[in-house]
């Protein structure tokens, strides 16, 4: 807890230090989707008066705990699993977020904490007091757990092994927990057995070497013993049980493949690749890989695409592909290869804290970033940098900065780093999911920061050392506190980087690391012919939620005439303006050729720059060596230079990007050209598509020739003696493949004088899915057909509606009756002759919404809702409920939010529950600001209770959870509820208090805690104010105290807390307002419970001590309820209003 | 009316051979097409043995006409034993010479195409309409169940593999195609990949895995059972329960 940040190694925030773990699970029940087994942890005490072991554990059903075979008594409390408590009225989501923060931490194992507290047995003190090793055994079981474990099991004939039934661990960071007792934190080392007795038919898939397996008595089902003697934290063990086909690696004997049964081909296939993954980072990092195997299994119904554990990981089964498919391989093999960085990074090397997290993923994503560009080349690097870059620019200058390493002083709210978000950064549980995601995003491309500053090479000498050191750690015993070198820490980090480099990162690290946001860019230039200077300006927006200021050296390059030629600017404080000599004279000798950056020599047109200059083109850090956002201003000529004959596939697109403004006969050639130029990168020419659609649109009126892009496509992709018709596919250039994929859906964007898509580019569209022949080629076309399908979807412009007449068959449109002819017949073939993760099927979809969205077909739920059942193919379902969830906001149908919202409760699998609340939080039905019909308070508790206590099970669906909430009500008490009728105001983020401003002018001064104005949510009725009295100010102001104080109590001595809601009442300690009708009783009542307070208030030191004893009166009490309890085999269940305690039925007096 | 009997023996006897997929009648085409008449053919081997049956006589020989020689050409055919010498000798081999004839292929590859396609729409079209007639629907228009008829969606069991696995008749394609290397296009050839993106791919590497097996498996069939991996080891037995 009192754990400080530094070098001076790691400390344990436990009292004991655990070295081996057993986990085994005897019966595996698929019918009943249940677990039974044990764990035993060896420990060994590191103080003397350890008398309480806090383990985390959630869900399991916790039957029998000894110690050195002795009887323990046990606490279950999860605070988690209802953050805040019936009786409370609070609806604002600032309340919520400080007491899910609260609830994480107070279970939090990086802080010692645990949801299970084991008493030690009095008869083993003296042995504690030796510091000899205890061993806790814990007897558990798992009941139709609904997040840490997941059971597919599909519905039909036969046994679990035929029908294909599987289960497996997953969950969002440390959830270990939720599928067997264990200290669930990542920094905490022990070595494990693992033991997992399955059906005959079933293999079991776990973490470390396998030792043997060996059949059970009756031989029907065998047992699979796995031994992991590297020391693995609790949240890398995982499992996955199910009937799968094995398959050794040809190449690597120790790695092994499994799959779904029918599946071995695909996965044959698609694994085919991995060594290359393998031997490429052991070159790089000149390091073995740690463990001694290697597993991968394909699941279905998967938490997320890929999961690393230690030893293997868990890989979603729709990421197996066939030979024929070429869309789906590039984005297997980075998965595969993400999978493997996290091996090294992230499963073998463990962090010490979650603020240290950024380095784990930060270099696992830098070195997958290294496979990238030695397998994908220097453009696709560059281009997915620059993706990577452009993505988290603009979620910090939406929500206001990520922030990769935070700090947090004595859990103080104020100096809370992240005060713009609406979720604490504290625990990664809290942690909104796309937060999370730009996250690691952030942390990457720092990485890639600091390889720039350092030099690649003693970057992969900083990961050698740390992976060198952990392994020599790694294969001591455990006495010799070796261990905390596989913990990786940012200090940690940091100083094996100035010890390799010698160079100081420090402000580079401060820039990034410690502080959140982004740099604004606004740069423009003058070109001063006297001088042949060029003047530059920069200027920077530091203002904005999610920027900071940026101070140092800016790379900007000048491609002039003579050649291209670097400068480094100073950013300082107030210089705005930079001059910038330049080498070239202005007009010159024409026939000679320009040279470029990368030594080629050129000729170009030179006759649209400006005669005056010799600048031709201008990039402001070329490199992406800041985190940043450019918006830079040059005339449209340099931007066409720039995209002709620059080089850099990130200056290209930037060109593209910027041409969009300039829409002139001389950009669209610039963007012809670069469409026919086969030595382009393919996806700059596939920008340039839409870049042209769009400039095309804007220079309709004079714009010449046929529709854009046409005879290109004609030319590139149609026969010669006949140009209406395609030719046959062939696809074995992927270049041209996914040019001519691209190019009809640009095209469909096209738009004539009336708006609408001209009848010519529909036909040709149609005319190429009626050519389309795959019959010779070696490639499946599904996705071609999918985007063809996108193409028409594209061509829909809005119906011309005549007074809002219902849509009928009659009057529909007839190039819109061609196109439902082509979605329809495409839509049934796919019941027939389904494709590759149903690509059409998805794009069908997806159009159908687009047309009744332009009102040209009825607008009706009712074929997607039938789509987003369970049992389609997951991107059909995610396609269908993205169509509901748009139905709903366009149609404001309350009854479709609420079907979406049953959807995230019930449905089966973990990833559409997640993807519901996604997809509703980027499309939302109402925002804050909005007046809707569906904003009611009904709508309210439900979102809320589904956050309080419906999704305690997956830490990603509460957050989801919150995000909507977010979105839809905003930080304050939502505008649709009733007034509260409290005159109070909490401002429970500052943890103070205030009266409503409305009641009492003034801000009142409390003796004990500032009283802060303002932020102050919810309007009170005004009925207080008629009796503002000193009296009533009084009164009120210990009301203040006392529920503030409360809130403290609350959020620090969680675990302390009664364990049944009944404590509360009868101690009086916690007592949450109730919020009462009539005005006359709130009054009375009022100043009852501020009396309470009041001596609460002054005898609080006292209430502290006495504390203890009611506690102790309290399990008195409390263990005739639990034994009454466990009378009735389901008393104890999963629900938050029982488990709260389950006590041990063998705790003697 | 002998004639007609005659004529429908003929047409009758075709037909039956034509059935049976011939196009020259058999002996029992014909004795079919008689029983199928009503004629009992046990009786005819009776009739033509009778006594009293009559014999067609040559005919009296009368001057030949002197055929002019200019305009045989090459000899005829002798008659076969069963027709008598008398009667007039076979056509000259010459008008029996034939020259097939075919209608133009159509060889226009825009037609083909056309042809090609509109076929295969039909033919899918169909389908899909049939499908959709027998099966349950779903509809766009509320008023409007047949016009754009949509198979209804049915959940899966277990959805991944329909999701996943090749159709057959694209397993069939790739065999097709993988021992026929497309060849026909030339215009659309593999330019050097310059960048090398995963189109390095499939081709290359199929290349260097074959090679790669080929040296592996000259290796490997020795070493086929050295590869120790633990989840291909034999199943223990259990051992006798150890005290616990």
């Amino acid at each position: 807890m009192n754990r400080k940040k530094g070098d001076k190694g790691f400390e344990s925030p436990r009292p004991y230090k655990l070295t081996h773990q057993v986990v085994c699970i005897n019966n595996i029940n698929f019918q009943r989707r249940s677990v039974v087994g044990y764990v035993e942890l060896t420990i060994f005490p590191t103080v003397a008066n350890l008398n309480r072991i806090k383990l985390n554990s959630k869900q399991c059903r916790i039957y029998r705990v000894r110690v050195n075979d002795l009887e323990a008594a046990f606490i279950y409390n999860d605070p988690t699993l209802e953050v805040c408590h019936h009786e409370s009225k609070q609806r604002n989501l600032n309340y919520f977020s400080n007491a899910y923060a609260a609830a994480v931490s107070a279970v939090d194992p990086d802080a010692g904490n645990g949801e299970l507290c084991i008493k030690v047995p009095s008869e083993l003190w003296k042995h504690v007091d030796e510091l000899k090793v205890l061993k806790v055994h814990i007897n558990f079981s798992l009941d139709q757990p609904k997040g840490g474990l997941h059971f597919v099991v599909p519905n039909m004939e036969g046994s679990m092994a035929e029908r294909g039934a599987h289960v497996f661990s997953c969950g969002y960071q440390n959830s270990t927990r939720f599928w067997f007792p264990c200290v669930d934190s990542y920094s905490e080392l022990c070595t494990w057995k693992l033991e997992y007795t399955v059906d005959a038919a079933m293999v079991a898939v776990s973490n470390g070497d396998l030792v043997e397996t060996v059949y059970t008595h009756d031989m029907r089902k065998k047992t699979f013993h796995y031994m992991l003697t590297i020391p693995t934290a609790a949240s890398n063990i995982s499992l996955a049980i199910g009937p799968f086909e094995i398959l050794v690696d040809p190449y690597m004997h120790e790695v092994t493949h499994f799959c779904l049964p029918q599946l071995l081909p695909l996965l044959k296939h698609t694994t085919s690749y991995l060594h290359e993954v393998f031997e490429f980072y052991e070159e790089i990092l000149t390091c073995r890989y740690p463990y001694s195997c290697f597993k991968t299994v394909f699941i279905d119904e998967a938490y997320v695409e890929v999961a690393a554990y230690a030893s293997m990981s868990i890989f979603s089964t729709n990421l197996l592909h066939s030979a024929m498919i070429i869309d789906e391989t590039p984005l297997t093999r980075r998965c595969l290869a993400q999978a493997l960085a996290q091996q090294f990074f992230g499963c073998f090397i463990s962090r010490m804290s979650w603020s240290d997290e950024w380095v784990l993923k930060g270099i696992s994503g830098y070195i997958y970033g290294l496979w990238m560009k030695k397998t994908f080349g220097v453009n696709e690097y560059r281009h997915w940098i620059k993706q990577e870059l452009d993505q988290i620019v603009a979620y910090e200058l939406k929500t206001g900065g990520v922030l990769l390493h935070p700090i947090f002083g004595g859990g103080k709210e104020k100096d809370n780093p992240a005060s713009h978000l609406h979720f604490s950064i504290k625990h990664p549980h809290t942690l909104s999911w796309e937060y999370y995601t730009m996250f690691q995003c952030k942390a990457h491309l720092v990485m890639r920061l600091i390889e720039n500053r350092i030099s690649m090479e003693f970057m992969l000498q900083v990961f050698n050392k740390l992976l060198s050191l952990a392994s020599t750690a790694s294969s001591q015993k455990f006495q010799s506190h070796m261990w905390s070198q596989m913990l990786v820490s940012t200090s940690g980090f940091l100083k094996s980087i100035s010890n390799v480099s010698g160079k100081d990162i420090q402000p580079l690290i401060k820039q990034w690391v410690d502080q959140s946001g982004v740099v604004k860019f606004y740069g423009s230039f003058a070109f001063n012919r006297k001088r042949n200077v060029l003047e530059l300006e920069i200027k920077q927006d530091y203002t904005s939620p999610g920027t900071q200021k940026y101070v140092g050296p800016l790379k900007v390059t000048v491609q002039e005439l003579d050649g291209s030629f670097n400068h480094t600017l100073q950013i300082e404080e107030n210089s705005l303006k930079h001059d910038i000599p330049c080498h070239s004279k202005s007009r010159r000798n024409k026939k000679k050729k320009i040279p470029l950056m990368n030594g080629e020599e050129v000729d170009m047109d030179l006759s649209a720059m400006d005669a005056d200059s010799p600048l031709l083109w201008i990039r402001i850090d070329p490199d992406m060596s800041v985190l940043r956002k450019v918006e830079f201003e040059q005339s449209d000529f340099m931007w066409q230079y720039q995209l002709r004959y620059e080089r850099d596939v990130v200056a290209q697109e930037e060109a593209i990007l910027a041409l969009e403004k300039f829409p002139t006969p001389a950009s669209r050639l610039a963007l012809t050209d670069i469409l026919e130029q086969e030595q382009c990168f393919y996806r700059v020419r596939m920008l340039a598509c839409f870049c042209l659609a769009k400039i095309a649109n804007s220079m309709v009126s004079t714009w010449t020739g046929p529709p854009a892009m046409k005879s290109l496509f004609t030319r590139m992709f149609c026969c010669k003696t006949c140009p209406n018709i395609v030719k046959t596919n062939n696809f074995m250039n992927f270049q041209s493949y996914f040019l001519q994929k691209t190019m009809p859906v640009a095209m469909a964007l096209l738009r004539d004088v009336h708006n609408l898509c001209p009848k010519e580019v529909l036909m040709f569209i149609l005319d190429l899915i009626k050519y389309n022949d795959n019959r010779k080629n070696k490639f499946s076309d599904n996705y071609y057909r999918a985007e063809l399908i996108d193409a028409l979807a594209n061509s829909v412009t809005p119906a011309v509606s005549v007074n809002n007449e219902v849509r009928t068959l009659d009057n529909l449109n007839p190039d819109v009756r061609l196109i439902l002819e082509e979605i329809t017949r495409f839509l049934n073939m796919e019941k027939l002759l389904p494709s590759y993760r149903h690509t059409i099927t998805v794009s069908c979809l997806k159009a159908i919404r687009v047309l009744q969205k332009n009102g040209h077909v009825p607008s009706d739920p009712a074929l997607f809702k039938s789509y987003a059942e369970y049992g389609h193919f997951v991107d059909v379902r995610i396609a269908a409920l993205e169509a509901v969830v748009d139905y709903t906001k366009v149609d404001r149908s309350y009854e479709e939010l609420q079907w979406l919202l049953t959807m995230v409760h019930n449905d089966p699998v973990p990833y559409i529950r997640h993807k519901i609340l996604d997809m509703l939080t980027k499309n939302p039905p109402f925002t804050k600001n909005m007046e809707s019909p569906l904003c009611n308070e009904a709508l309210v508790d439900q979102l809320w209770k589904l956050m309080n206590s419906g999704t305690s099970h997956d830490w990603r669906l509460r957050c989801g959870a919150v995000d909507l909430y977010f979105t839809l009500f905003g930080l304050s008490r939502p505008s649709c509820l009733p007034l509260p009728e409290l005159g109070l105001v909490l401002n429970l983020k500052e943890k103070k208090a205030v009266l409503n401003p409305t009641i009492i002018p003034e801000s009142v001064v409390n003796p004990q805690e500032p009283v802060a104005s303002a932020n102050n949510h919810g309007q009170s009725v005004g009925f207080q104010s008629t009796f503002s009295n000193p009296q009533e100010e009084e009164e009120i102001d210990m009301d203040t105290v006392h529920d503030s104080q409360a809130f403290i109590y609350h959020h620090l001595n969680m675990l302390e807390r009664p364990s049944t809601p009944g404590k509360e009442q009868s101690s009086g300690e916690i007592t949450m307002h109730p919020v009462v009708a009539a005005p006359l009783s709130v009054f009375s009542k009022e100043s009852n419970s501020s009396k309470h307070s009041d001596h609460h208030h002054h005898h609080h030191h006292e209430h502290k001590k006495k504390k203890k004893k009611h506690k102790h009166k309290h399990k008195h009490k409390h263990k005739h309820d639990s034994k009454e309890k466990e009378k009735d085999p389901f008393s104890f269940s999963n629900s938050p209003a029982s488990a709260r305690s389950i006590r041990s039925p063998s705790l003697s007096d | 009316m002998l004639q007609s009997y005659v004529s429908e023996i003929g047409r009758s006897a075709k037909s039956y051979c034509e059935h049976t997929a011939r196009t020259q009648p058999t002996l029992s085409d014909i004795v079919v097409t008689l029983v199928e008449m009503g004629f009992n053919v046990e009786t005819l081997p009776a009739y033509a043995k009778r006594s009293q049956r009559m014999v067609i006589t040559a005919p009296p020989v009368t001057n030949q006409p002197v055929t002019p020689k200019a305009l045989t050409a090459g000899q005829n055919k002798p008659h076969p034993s069963h027709i008598p010498g008398h009667f007039p000798e076979f056509p000259d081999p010459h008008t029996y010479i034939k020259t097939p004839t075919y209608r133009e292929p159509v060889s226009d590859y825009q037609v083909l195409r056309e042809k090609a396609a509109s076929q295969r729409r039909d033919v899918e079209r169909a389908l899909t309409r049939f499908m959709a007639k027998t099966g349950e629907t779903q509809s766009l228009f509320k008023d409007d169940v047949s016009t754009f008829p949509l198979i209804a969606a049915r959940p899966f069991t277990v959805p991944y593999l329909t999701a996943l696995l090749p159709s057959e008749l694209e397993m069939q394609q790739m065999e097709e195609t993988d021992s026929s290397e497309q060849d026909d296009q030339t215009d659309t050839e593999n330019l050097p990949l310059h960048i090398t993106t995963d189109d390095s791919g499939p081709e290359k590497e199929n290349a260097s895995v074959l090679q790669q097996n080929t040296s592996l498996s000259g290796s490997r069939n020795g070493e086929e059972n050295m590869i120790d991996n633990p989840y291909l080891r034999p199943v223990k037995k259990p051992k006798i329960r150890r005290k616990k």
